[in-house]
């Protein structure tokens, strides 16, 4: 029970997969203008990884090692799959935001690393810790941007037509943040943040 | 069909006031992964022309001759695209390999690394399923071969382009005095943010 809780939160803080291991950013940026759209890209990362994890690890002893690459991206194309035609039903204004972006989950370097990094060499178990935690890592990160970028870039932050928070009626949106190179610059904002933060923590624990 | 001028408008759309990279954020994984360095940069942006030519044809034909008469093509695009994806590229790392050993080595260890790199899917899928192509250019709701071919090189050299300049001002980086916070990543994604702000000023060039 203890290694599992430490797999978990080794995905949520210590190995995030954006802030740390720098990988599926593409996504990240693209979705981020709206908390609405970042959180339904979330759900169906958390969805695919932890899916993916589960099968790769259950399946790990019969799978050969040459041919194991496309093993994985099959299992985690079906389940992209299952995303995308559920969306299309059921959620078609977030699937028409996010356009492109769900086949990309296929090819999203955080699914398939994981896949290749840890379900395939452990236990069902683990890879269930290792796919929450990383997805749910993932997931917080990219609401995160979504938030300041929406807040910033229009005023308020919208999620179902209802407004959640506005700002001051007189705040005179810069759409710089809205637009691409906001993304960048607020990422590499937001990963020296999470590096000054890592830092404090450490020289605390030094103290202690 | 369409004029010449309106290829040339797609291509120069495509490669510039569309970026892969700058603009839309595909593709980011290798843009900060080898950028660091010049001479694989020039590699890197080598064999997604090649691949990205051929991934996109590919994928055209099988969409319009096998996966839409059938009418299969809703459910299985995702795992055929990306299987067609990952077998071409096989079969050209053999055939250089073979036939080519220069541009073998000069491309060779980056072929395995295009199979899951989203812009190769992005533009192929974009390339041959309706529906995914968004560029205002009147040229309807379905691309044909020449249109396809013209949008892939458009798309490709756009990113070597973008891939270079960025290689380029990197490398200035590594001697510049930067705050110890934003040293590597943090800066470089701001360097980016900046380098993507130039691209959105082109876009007033052709009225896009």
């Amino acid at each position: 029970m203890a290694e599992w809780l430490r797999t978990f939160r080794q995905g949520i803080a210590i190995e995030n997969p954006l802030t740390v291991l720098m990988i599926g950013l593409c996504a990240t940026l693209a979705v981020s203008t709206l908390v609405q759209g970042a959180l339904f890209m979330g759900l169906a990362v958390v969805f695919v990884l932890t899916m993916s994890n589960i099968i790769i690890a259950v399946f790990r002893s019969v799978i050969p090692h040459e041919v194991r690459i496309p093993v994985f991206i099959v299992v985690i194309a079906s389940f992209v799959t299952i995303v995308d035609l559920t969306m299309h039903a059921f959620l078609p204004e977030i699937y028409q935001f996010l356009g492109i972006w769900i086949p990309l989950i296929v090819v999203n370097c955080l699914i398939l690393g994981r896949a290749e990094a840890f379900a395939y060499h452990n236990r069902v178990s683990l890879a269930i810790a290792d796919g929450l935690g990383m997805g749910i890592g993932y997931w917080l990160v990219i609401v995160a941007l979504a938030m300041i970028r929406e807040l910033l870039g229009t005023g308020r932050i919208v999620m179902f037509e209802r407004t959640l928070i506005a700002l001051p009626a007189g705040y005179a949106p810069p759409g710089l943040v809205l637009l691409f190179p906001g993304a960048f610059i607020i990422f590499g904002l937001m990963i020296a943040a999470s590096r000054w933060l890592g830092e404090r923590t450490e020289r605390r624990k030094e103290r202690c | 069909m369409s004029t010449i001028s309106q290829l040339a408008l797609l291509f120069l759309g495509a490669a510039l006031v569309n970026n892969i990279l700058l603009t839309r954020f595909i593709g980011l994984c290798p843009f900060f992964g080898v950028s660091g360095n010049m001479e694989t940069s020039v590699g890197m942006s080598i064999a997604v022309v090649f691949v990205m030519t051929l991934a996109s044809t590919a994928t055209w034909v099988v969409w319009t001759f096998v996966l839409d008469p059938l009418g299969v093509g809703e459910f299985l695009y995702i795992p055929a695209f990306i299987l067609i994806i990952a077998s071409l590229v096989q079969f050209v790392e053999m055939y250089l390999r073979k036939a080519s050993p220069v541009l073998y080595r000069a491309m060779g260890i980056y072929l395995p690394l295009i199979t899951t790199n989203c812009a190769v899917l992005a533009t192929a899928t974009e390339a041959a399923k309706p529906g995914f192509f968004k560029m205002n250019l009147d040229l309807g709701a379905t691309l044909g071969l020449g249109e396809a071919l013209v949008y892939t090189l458009g798309v490709s050299v756009g990113f070597g382009f973008a891939l270079l300049t960025f290689a380029a001002l990197r490398e200035r980086l590594e001697i510049a005095p930067v705050p110890r916070l934003l040293k590597g990543n943090p800066m470089a994604f701001i360097t980016a943010g900046l380098l993507s702000l130039a691209y959105v000023g082109v876009a007033g060039w052709f009225g896009l």
